[in-house]
């Protein structure tokens, strides 16, 4: 009993954790990078979404669609202002520009929406009201997360092997320069690659806001455990990053259930240093040669 | 030398932080204090960052660490703060060469995520191992005092920390431009190149992980004297994006820039106290603004602008030629070989 609500719960985060992690791993295929304002992006994002919908009464759908747009526009200006002046420094300086903009963020949220301590409640789109599934007790709002989960990686993947612009994502991902050949404009596609990991950020904001609450700090949190989910699955797998999502939601999950609730917040940090330093390709990650 | 070059600069900076006690009330004895903690945190990670170019996030962990050992040896173990304090920082540098073990294998962004998860971790055990570090609530530490001295706490601690600040940047400006600096350098500018040199990698990012994390103990030990309180909520990410912000303001590789950078920006700190989300706007554009246009700091413009601001790596004694090069000589009328 017991174990079938931590599974389901942790399946429910784990799936959250997933999407984070997708958002890592378009952004770092196409461009080498972590955007350290991933995080950031998901806070914002769910502020937004509360905004049109608490404070201003528009409908969940219509703002998760306002939210989702948000995310994009602010991922490409990101991408604009502290990825692609000094696209080709080191990596100290890209790493450090997208921790300034997280910053950034950070500090516009908490002047706008409130203080260190205020707590948003985000009204739940369903029932509050468990009901069992065969002998497994469900919250609509985790079958509602889940099902939104599903229909945002099939988006996601028809992106990518159907249409256009994805098909040259892909091959920028595979060999910029050739992709820069063929004539691909790739600063374009590095634009995209932001504003689409912002997006699928935004998309798991709306969705975790009516099971938790909102706060400044919450980015940090999903950005550890999103980079944790993303580490395990490869950094460069997409499969892998969903993967890597459940594995780390339910470990949490159930390290709150049978340990302590506190242990929960340690598990990014475990499965982060434990890949890294077994297996740092990841489960299904390719090996990377070193670059001299 | 230039009547305002750095030396000259810098000795009347010191001149002033001399006599500051006299003219000053408290709150500007303490925010001095605060600033010269401030500077040695940034000498420190500007080591580690700037010369030796290890992408580390572990700093404000390492600070909290020195501030908690620092603490807990006088309240558990009953040790005097003169005896607890270094015991504090040697403890911090123990911890910084455990945290260069994963940076064998890590560099860049790995390095960067595994040292964020550290401190995330150590913030963890600040909050969580009650029965050792009393939790959230945090500790209070015993008095200092300079008892056979004629001199009060925060004087006293003010110019020790003073007199640790002089000696720590002259070791540091020593360093950096030694064989030592010269291989951080090396480091930091290509890997393999720096192994095909002969630098041995563990030997040297285990040494900027441990002098980093030493200045760090000691930044944090005089910090909890300071305040004669510890808690965890000094330690955290805010903290830790101050003093990058103040390496990438001052000058990354430039122990000048890092007493530039920490100055600026605690000043600016004190200034934006009651507002927490503009601190966080305020740094994190200064963050991306000198990233993007000013690389090299503010030292960079200074310079530029004015003579006698060079910090030259010392060059090596060159070794006596093992063999004597000739010309080619080439045969009369033949082809080369």
């Amino acid at each position: 009993m017991l174990f079938n609500y931590l599974l389901m719960s942790g399946v429910t985060t784990g799936a959250l954790y997933g999407l984070v992690a997708l958002g890592f791993v378009v952004v770092n295929k196409a461009t080498g990078v972590i955007n350290f304002a991933q995080g950031e992006f998901f806070m914002f994002a769910g502020f937004i979404a509360w905004m049109s919908h608490v404070q201003f009464g528009i409908g969940y759908f219509a703002s998760f669609a306002l939210a989702v747009a948000f995310g994009f526009l602010l991922g490409c200006l990101t991408d604009r202002i502290a990825f692609r002046p000094i696209a080709k420094s080191d990596v100290v300086s890209l790493v450090l520009a997208t921790v300034g903009v997280a910053f950034v963020l950070k500090g516009l949220a908490r002047t706008i929406w409130g203080g260190k301590a205020d707590y948003l409640a985000f009204p739940p789109i369903t029932s509050p009201d468990p009901i069992m599934l065969g002998n497994i007790m469900v919250i609509p709002q985790q079958l509602a997360v889940l099902g939104g989960t599903v229909v945002i990686l099939l988006l996601f993947t028809a992106f990518f092997r159907l249409t256009r612009a994805g098909k040259m994502m892909q091959a920028t991902a595979d060999n910029a320069r050739a992709a820069a050949l063929v004539g691909i404009r790739i600063d374009r596609v590095y634009t995209l690659a932001f504003g689409i990991g912002a997006a699928i950020a935004a998309a798991a904001a709306v969705l975790t806001a009516p099971l938790t609450l909102l706060y400044p700090d919450i980015g940090f949190a999903f950005f550890l455990k999103g980079f944790a989910a993303a580490v395990l699955g490869g950094l460069s797998s997409l499969p892998g990053a969903v993967l890597g999502g459940l594995i780390v939601g339910i470990a949490e999950s159930m390290a709150g259930g049978y340990i302590h609730s506190s242990v929960m917040e340690l598990s990014p940090f475990l499965v982060i240093m434990a890949v890294l330093v077994l297996r740092p390709s990841g489960l299904l990650g390719r090996r990377q040669p070193r670059r001299v | 030398m230039a009547a305002f070059g750095r030396r000259n600069v810098l000795l009347a900076l010191l001149a002033a932080a001399m006599v500051l006690p006299a003219v000053a009330n408290v709150y500007h004895l303490f925010i001095a204090n605060l600033i010269v903690v401030y500077v040695l945190l940034a000498i420190g990670l500007n080591i580690l960052v700037g010369y030796a170019g290890q992408l580390a996030f572990a700093n404000a962990a390492m600070f909290g660490i020195g501030a908690y050992a620092t603490g807990l040896l006088q309240v558990r173990l009953g040790w005097s703060f003169w005896l607890a304090f270094p015991g504090g920082a040697l403890l911090a540098a123990l911890v910084g060469l455990a945290l260069a073990l994963p940076a064998l294998r890590l560099s860049g962004l790995y390095l960067a995520l595994s040292t964020l998860a550290f401190a995330q971790a150590t913030q963890w055990v600040f909050l969580h191992w009650e029965s050792l570090t009393f939790g959230a609530g945090g500790f209070k530490t015993p008095a200092l005092s300079f008892a056979p001295l004629p001199i009060d706490k925060p004087h006293g601690l003010y110019y020790l920390s003073l007199a640790l600040l002089v000696a720590l940047f002259l070791f540091a400006q020593n360093l950096v431009a030694s064989r030592v600096g010269r291989a951080f350098v090396a480091v930091r500018d290509g890997e393999v190149a720096a192994q095909s040199l002969g630098i041995d990698l563990l030997r040297y990012k285990a040494l900027a992980f441990g002098i980093s994390g030493f200045y760090a103990g000691i930044a944090g030990g005089l910090y909890s004297a300071m305040l004669n309180f510890v808690a965890p909520e000094g330690f955290d990410l805010f903290q830790m994006v101050l003093q990058k912000a103040m390496i990438v303001v001052g000058g990354l590789g430039s122990i000048t820039g890092s007493l530039l950078g920490a100055g600026l920006v605690i000043i600016l700190l004190e200034a934006l106290r009651a507002f927490k989300g503009l601190q966080e706007i305020v740094f994190g554009a200064l963050l991306v603004a000198f990233v993007l246009g000013m690389r090299g700091g503010l030292v960079s413009l200074l310079k530029r602008h004015l003579r006698g601001w060079e910090e030259p790596l010392r060059l090596a004694q060159p070794a006596p030629p093992l063999v004597r090069a000739r010309p080619l000589e080439v045969p009369a009328g033949g082809r080369e070989q």
